[in-house]
């Protein structure tokens, strides 16, 4: 087995989101962050989604969804459903679309008192 | 009114004391314990040729199943997730990491398996459970969501959060049902029996899968024996034994931890798992083989 192989194998093994679906969809290789107000919190089964719009220097808006794990796991990583309510401002990163679409799979976000919200920390058992 | 007691001398204790330690000791190794190592528990799947081998001896090392009664149930209460620790969702807990699964898989499959991560390299790759499909009993003890379980004197419930998926052990005494009436299911046919607190399975009857994203397929004729059992207050270990005898050369073991989570304000619920509640999460294989989002609906 060579070199590249192993580490593309070590990559699969830090898959961006668990869930149902394969994330092959995201490129776990690319981080993109964006500034925005949550317009949607989809607190739902076996995928949560946070709909962000994103105001562009020209004015316009974008609408971007993060991906993150479902009801569970993001209450045990401390983002309840009350956590985000639409009008929040915070900055979000995630790893993007392979495709180029406004979505990614939500890797950390930061609100405007500096408390970070990461999904993935709910897989800890404690 | 006064009582006498009877003491016997100390000489005549010690041996007591002894035997019974070593009956105590002799009882709990007749069935692998949770802490059974690895490679013991790899070299008995070895001696046997198939699933029910392993478990009729287990059941003839045990002596005769406990009968639990309401009084005696083992407290698995509260809700569990799988520690994955450095393995991520490797069905095989010893895989390490950078390396293929260490199944002994017959050419052909070892092929298929290589070619799939192969692939999911390059981002082509589709998970059944996009469809919504359970992962059902042998990809079960990979998944890493939550999980609870209800034991009662004449069944115990296995309950995955992934696609509200139940198992049923039926630990009654039932056999399963007679090889003409058997058909592949997701989660099988799954009797067992207690012994000393370790819950013992046989299961059959399961359909075709895969045992986890970049892992093995596995065939309608694979069997699982596993062997459950509390090492500790928030420590549950189940050791798991597949017999493929399409695609297996030899039976593969995986061991398998899940812990108890606290949950002092009793936040946590299993939710019904629905994969189209939220258009968002409808995917759709695509004709390479490729997983993508059908519509995305962010107004």
């Amino acid at each position: 087995m060579n070199r590249q192989f192993l580490l593309a194998a070590i990559l699969l093994l830090s898959a961006p989101v668990f869930g149902h679906h394969s994330t092959a969809m995201f490129d776990a290789n690319k981080t993109i962050t964006v500034t925005g107000t949550v317009k949607e919190f989809q607190y739902s089964n076996p995928h949560s989604w946070l709909i962000v719009e994103v105001r562009s220097d020209d004015g316009s808006v974008v609408t971007w969804g993060f991906e993150a794990e479902g009801p569970t796991t993001l209450m045990r990583s401390g983002i309840r459903k009350s956590t985000l309510p639409a009008g929040t401002r915070l900055t979000i990163t995630g790893h993007p679309m392979t495709d180029g679409r406004p979505a990614a799979a939500w890797v950390k976000a930061v609100l405007e008192d500096g408390s970070e919200l990461n999904p993935r920390n709910g897989f800890v058992p404690r | 009114m006064t009582s006498k007691k009877t003491r016997l001398p100390l000489s005549l204790l010690r041996p007591l004391a002894w035997a019974a330690a070593i009956a105590i000791h002799s009882a709990s190794a007749q069935v692998p314990d949770a802490a059974a190592s690895r490679e013991d528990m790899v070299a008995l799947g070895k001696r046997f040729d198939s699933a029910e081998a392993l478990y009729q001896y287990l059941q003839q090392q045990a002596g005769g199943s406990t009968t639990l009664t309401w009084q005696t149930l083992p407290d698995w209460r509260g809700v569990y997730s799988m520690d994955f620790g450095q393995t991520g969702l490797a069905y095989d807990t010893s895989q390490a990491p950078g390396q293929l699964p260490p199944a002994k898989l017959i050419p052909e499959q070892q092929a298929i398996l290589e070619e799939r991560v192969r692939l999911a390299q390059q981002g082509i790759e589709f998970d059944p459970l996009g469809r919504c499909e359970p992962p059902g009993a042998a990809r079960g003890v990979s998944e890493p969501f939550l999980r609870e379980y209800a034991i009662t004197p004449e069944q115990t419930w296995l309950m995955n959060e992934v696609a509200a998926e139940t198992r049923r052990i039926y630990t009654d005494g039932r056999q399963h049902l007679a090889p003409d009436d058997r058909f592949p299911t997701f989660d099988g046919d799954s009797i067992g029996f207690w012994h000393e607190g370790r819950l013992v399975i046989h299961t059959n009857q399961l359909r075709a899968g895969m045992y986890q994203r970049s892992q093995p397929n596995y065939s309608d004729d694979i069997e699982l024996v596993e062997i459950m059992q509390k090492a500790d207050e928030r420590t549950l270990i189940s050791h798991v034994w597949a017999f493929d005898p399409q695609y297996l050369l030899e039976p593969w073991y995986t061991r398998k931890t899940y812990v108890k989570l606290t949950d002092p304000e009793k936040q946590l619920r299993i939710h019904y798992w629905y994969c189209f509640d939220n258009q968002n999460n409808d995917v759709q294989e695509q004709e390479d083989g490729s997983t993508q989002f059908k519509d995305f609906d962010f107004d």
